[in-house]
């Protein structure tokens, strides 16, 4: 191990290759095969029918719209209710905090489908059934916990000097959010916001229960492919779903070194914190 | 005249204990501090200073009492309206802003235009020794020149009050020392009002105008240094100013007997017969012999000898009793440790205490 | 009074939100599985579904189903998670640094790509006439389609436990690699000073610090698999079908009398993830390895 490091190390990094980068390569050659016949390797001739078709539907568009709306509309709520419950729970000495605490994570633990199957007469009675409104209700419980926990760290991080601090110089509560508290939380929120959209943009069960079909985000529009369609299509349709939750995840993350580069702080309000 | 006044402000536990004294984190406190005083308050570590100082912020919610300044009354006025500034241990300079900003957040918070608050807050770097540093970023600065930004973003709203909470005991000493130099100036060019709390004996010493002694959650002593130095009240006071030579015993027909029998002496002052603390500070021994009208001659063994300051200071063992004193260099260089030494004490200079 | 009641109100939003939507939704469903349909005139509640579920082949063949494909998924990618972490810090220590580097995201990869899409690569990968298959082919070790076996869309659930495997091995080497990189200081100087072996080192100490948190990791991906649906609709089988995807099979084809059946299925299902979740959440405790986690 210690004579072969570099052939050791080499080793490793073409089974890390094979493990993660080939899988894509049936999927990217069969989105741009045009006929692909048992045994070959490669396809016998190529084409980007398939891109073509995918890319020109107006439904894709749409899908892809709905989706990310849905996801940031689910995310921008997740903000809204993670922010005063995590200010809560660290901030303030709080009787039942465990029951507080299992009650904001428990969807982590039990699958929500179970929660929306049984809540589907309901929002069927409510009309909610076949509408974005209802589908980003059904999105709320399993993407809140991770926004939560998110917000939870970064709070924890955050001493309570900084807002007293803040307040003697004549900052009431919302100078004091938005010029202390939130350049601080920023981070967390931003990480908590990738896992929310991630989460939100590949449930699948839950969006087809709630949105009967009627709500096509892109796993919906997806699954027909996937699951015994035109292969080609199917692929071109999965790289570009996948495509767009990374993008999402990229997106936020290169928003956060931006942030950290334009305001190079938080990390260091972060440092110096916890006196 | 805007004097900040403190009545009667107490804070308890937040537990519900039972209804002892225990149960205070500060008991009812009544203070009165001039404009333009520099006023510190002086204690050990939980001793109450650092409650005292949020309640009369307002960060902490007082169960009793109230806070004045002026004919105002400020107790249940939120900390961001009562145009206090605070400076704590740590300079808490927000890391996303400048300098610059840093200093003008609060009179941005008054909506203060913004050429105008940027022209006070170079202004006001440059009365702390800092002009040209507004446009750099807080982790670009030493510890000391965040803490003199500090100091300066707290100062240039025109406070009415300044509080401060040990606020140089995270620099190193020399630094400190230049701190407390330029805090005693600026404080009496702005004639700004402060509050200062310190663990520090000699940084309350060296700074205020008046001390207050604190301890266990009360005030123990109010006043100026010498007055306290010289004229402690109490045997705790005493020893937390570093008094140590503090000798139990009775007096009887204007005579005093330490009860461990190394002193009997008459005593002038007018005191009643009793159970006295008899307070010898070091500076009221001599080594000396012979017998010297007002002293009292006492002999004992030099336990040790250490040099500091141009001055030894001296432990002697004197019957049951160690007694400090310094020394000058000269008398130093003719004993030795484990020698025996006589000394004398000024009668004149020496304190009797009831507890 | 404000002040006491400040934090409950700034929790209640998120605590109400949840235990409506959330907690509302399981607790209808356990009224349902109960027999409860106003709807339809039923307001007793008796115990049928459960009694016909519990009396049902089909029902014990989908936990069997469900049980091991769970445990085949975790148990695979602990094995490929322990690799990749393994690999990973190899790699790092023949590039002389410590710090996670931006290539480390690459192989987190699988962890960003929706289950739907896994599914799919698998689907082009193992089919008989797959991608797998042609190259197998292209070597000459099989000569025909029917020699590559049936690892799709298959009773034994196979398709299921690949697309886990590489979906959730990222996620126990994320879980594993910093215990492997804390640990990387001591490496040299106890195998010095002790004279012991790399494999003695593995042994006696690298294998004892990642235990804790190989297997909370595991159990966590156990729990998962155990309860997912969107992979095992699209690569298993009509009959068997894991438990999700059984009770949505009842709840979707029967008729309505059916769906108290699905909900108990669903509670069922709920009851083990909790339990399960318990156990993983009192581990992690004992041995500390969720520091931050909640």
């Amino acid at each position: 191990m210690k004579k072969h490091p570099q052939l050791l190390s080499l080793f490793a990094f073409i089974a890390l290759i094979i493990f993660v980068v080939v899988p894509f390569v049936p999927l990217i050659l069969s989105s741009v095969s045009f006929s692909w016949r048992w045994p070959d390797v490669l396809p016998e001739s190529w084409s980007f029918r398939a891109w073509e078709y995918v890319l020109n539907d107006g439904r894709t568009w749409q899908a892809v719209g709905i989706s990310l709306w849905i996801a940031l509309i689910v995310t921008a709520v997740n903000i809204l209710l993670a922010l005063p419950a995590a200010n809560a729970l660290v901030r303030y000495p709080v009787r039942g905090r465990w029951l507080f605490e299992a009650i904001i994570f428990a969807p982590i633990i039990i699958p929500p489908f179970i929660s929306v199957m049984g809540i589907h007469l309901t929002f069927l009675r409510l009309g909610l059934t076949e509408t974005v409104l209802g589908v980003v209700l059904a999105h709320i419980a399993p993407t809140l916990p991770y926004m939560f926990r998110a917000v939870m760290i970064s709070y924890q991080t955050l001493s309570a000097d900084w807002e007293d601090q803040a307040r003697m110089l004549g900052a009431r509560a919302l100078p004091r959010f938005f010029h202390v508290v939130l350049p601080h939380l920023l981070p967390g929120i931003l990480a908590g916001a990738s896992l929310s959209v991630l989460i939100s943009l590949s449930q699948y069960l839950i969006t087809f229960i709630i949105g009967a079909g009627q709500v096509v985000t892109l796993p919906i529009l997806l699954f027909p492919f996937v699951s015994g369609g035109d292969p080609g299509i199917a692929s071109a349709y999965s790289l570009l779903y996948a495509a767009i939750a990374i993008a999402a995840l990229v997106g936020m993350d290169a928003a956060l070194k931006r942030y950290y580069q334009l305001n190079k702080a938080p990390q260091d309000l972060a440092k110096g914190g916890k006196p | 005249m805007s004097d900040l006044r403190i009545i009667d402000i107490e804070k308890r536990y937040q537990a519900v204990q039972p209804k002892n004294d225990a149960s205070f984190m500060l008991r009812p406190v009544r203070l009165s501090i001039r404009e333009g005083e520099f006023f510190s308050l002086l204690g050990p570590s939980g001793c109450g200073k650092t409650t005292l100082l949020k309640l009369v912020a307002g960060l902490l919610q007082a169960d009793g009492g109230e806070i004045w300044v002026g004919g105002e009354n400020l107790t249940n006025v939120p900390p961001e309206s009562r145009r206090f500034a605070m400076v704590f241990q740590q300079s808490l300079l927000f890391p996303h802003k400048t300098i610059e900003d840093n200093v003008a957040f609060g009179l941005k918070m008054q909506k203060v235009g913004k050429k105008q608050r940027l022209k006070a807050a170079r202004d006001m770097l440059e009365q702390v020794g800092l002009a040209g540093f507004g446009n750099r970023f807080p982790d670009e600065l030493s510890g000391g020149q965040q803490q003199r930004v500090a100091l300066a973003r707290a100062l240039v709203a025109n406070p009415r009050v300044l509080l401060m909470d040990e606020p140089f005991s995270a620099l190193d000493p020399g630094l400190r020392k230049e701190m407390r130099e330029l805090l005693s100036r600026i404080q009496k060019d702005f004639r700004v009002t402060v509050l200062f709390v310190t663990h520090d004996r000699d940084e309350a010493f060296a700074l205020s105008d008046r001390i207050a002694v604190m301890g266990d959650g009360q005030l123990r002593q109010v006043g100026s240094a010498r007055d306290l130095y010289e004229r402690p009240e109490t045997t705790a006071v005493a020893s937390f100013l570093g008094l140590r030579n503090i000798l139990s015993g009775v007096l009887k027909n204007s005579r005093f007997a330490s009860s461990d029998g190394t002193i009997e002496t008459d005593v002038t002052k007018q005191l009643t017969d009793g159970a006295y603390f008899m307070v010898i500070r070091p500076e009221a021994i001599k080594a000396a012999e012979g017998n010297q009208l007002g002293h009292v001659s006492v002999s004992g063994i030099v336990q040790e000898l250490k040099y500091g300051r141009g001055m030894y200071s001296l432990k002697v063992n004197a019957g049951n009793q160690l007694l400090e004193c310094v020394v000058t260099t000269t008398q130093a260089e003719k004993t030795a440790v484990g020698e025996p030494i006589n000394l004398l004490v000024d009668m004149e200079e020496v304190w009797f205490l009831k507890e | 009074m404000w002040r006491k009641s400040k934090p409950y109100l700034l929790l209640l939003p998120a605590a109400a939100t949840i235990i409506l939507l959330f907690f509302g939704g399981i607790f209808d469903g356990l009224l349902k599985s109960f027999g409860y349909f106003p709807a339809i005139g039923e307001t007793e509640l008796n115990l049928a579904a459960y009694d016909r579920l519990l009396h049902s082949a089909s029902f014990w063949e989908s936990m069997e189903l469900t049980l091991r494909v769970a445990a085949l998924s975790s148990f695979l990618s602990a094995v490929i998670g322990a690799l990749i972490a393994v690999a990973l810090f190899f790699l790092n220590e023949s590039m002389k640094t410590n710090s996670p580097k931006a290539w480390h995201r690459l192989f987190q990869l699988p962890l960003t790509i929706p289950h739907l899409v896994a599914g799919y690569i698998v689907v082009l990968l193992f089919t008989q006439s797959g991608f797998v298959s042609r190259v197998l082919a292209a070597f000459g070790w099989i000569d025909n389609i029917t020699e590559f076996p049936v690892l799709v869309n298959d009773p034994f659930g196979w398709g299921i436990i690949l697309t886990y495997a590489w979906k959730e091995a990222p996620f126990v080497s994320l879980m594993l690699y910093p215990v492997l990189s804390r640990i990387h200081g001591s490496w040299r100087e106890v195998s010095r000073v002790f004279g012991a072996g790399n494999w003695q080192f593995i042994r006696e100490i690298v294998v004892p610090a990642i235990m804790p948190g190989w297997a909370i990791a595991t159990f966590i991906v156990f729990v998962f698999t155990f309860s997912a649906f969107e992979v095992p609709y699209l690569l298993g089988v009509t009959y068997p079908s894991v438990l999700p995807v059984y009770s949505y099979q009842l709840y979707t084809s029967g008729t309505l009398s059916d769906r108290p059946e699905a909900l108990a299925v669903n509670m069922i299902l709920a009851a083990i993830t909790i339990l399960l979740g318990l156990v993983a959440y009192y581990f992690s405790k004992r041995w500390n390895v969720l520091k931050g986690w909640g």
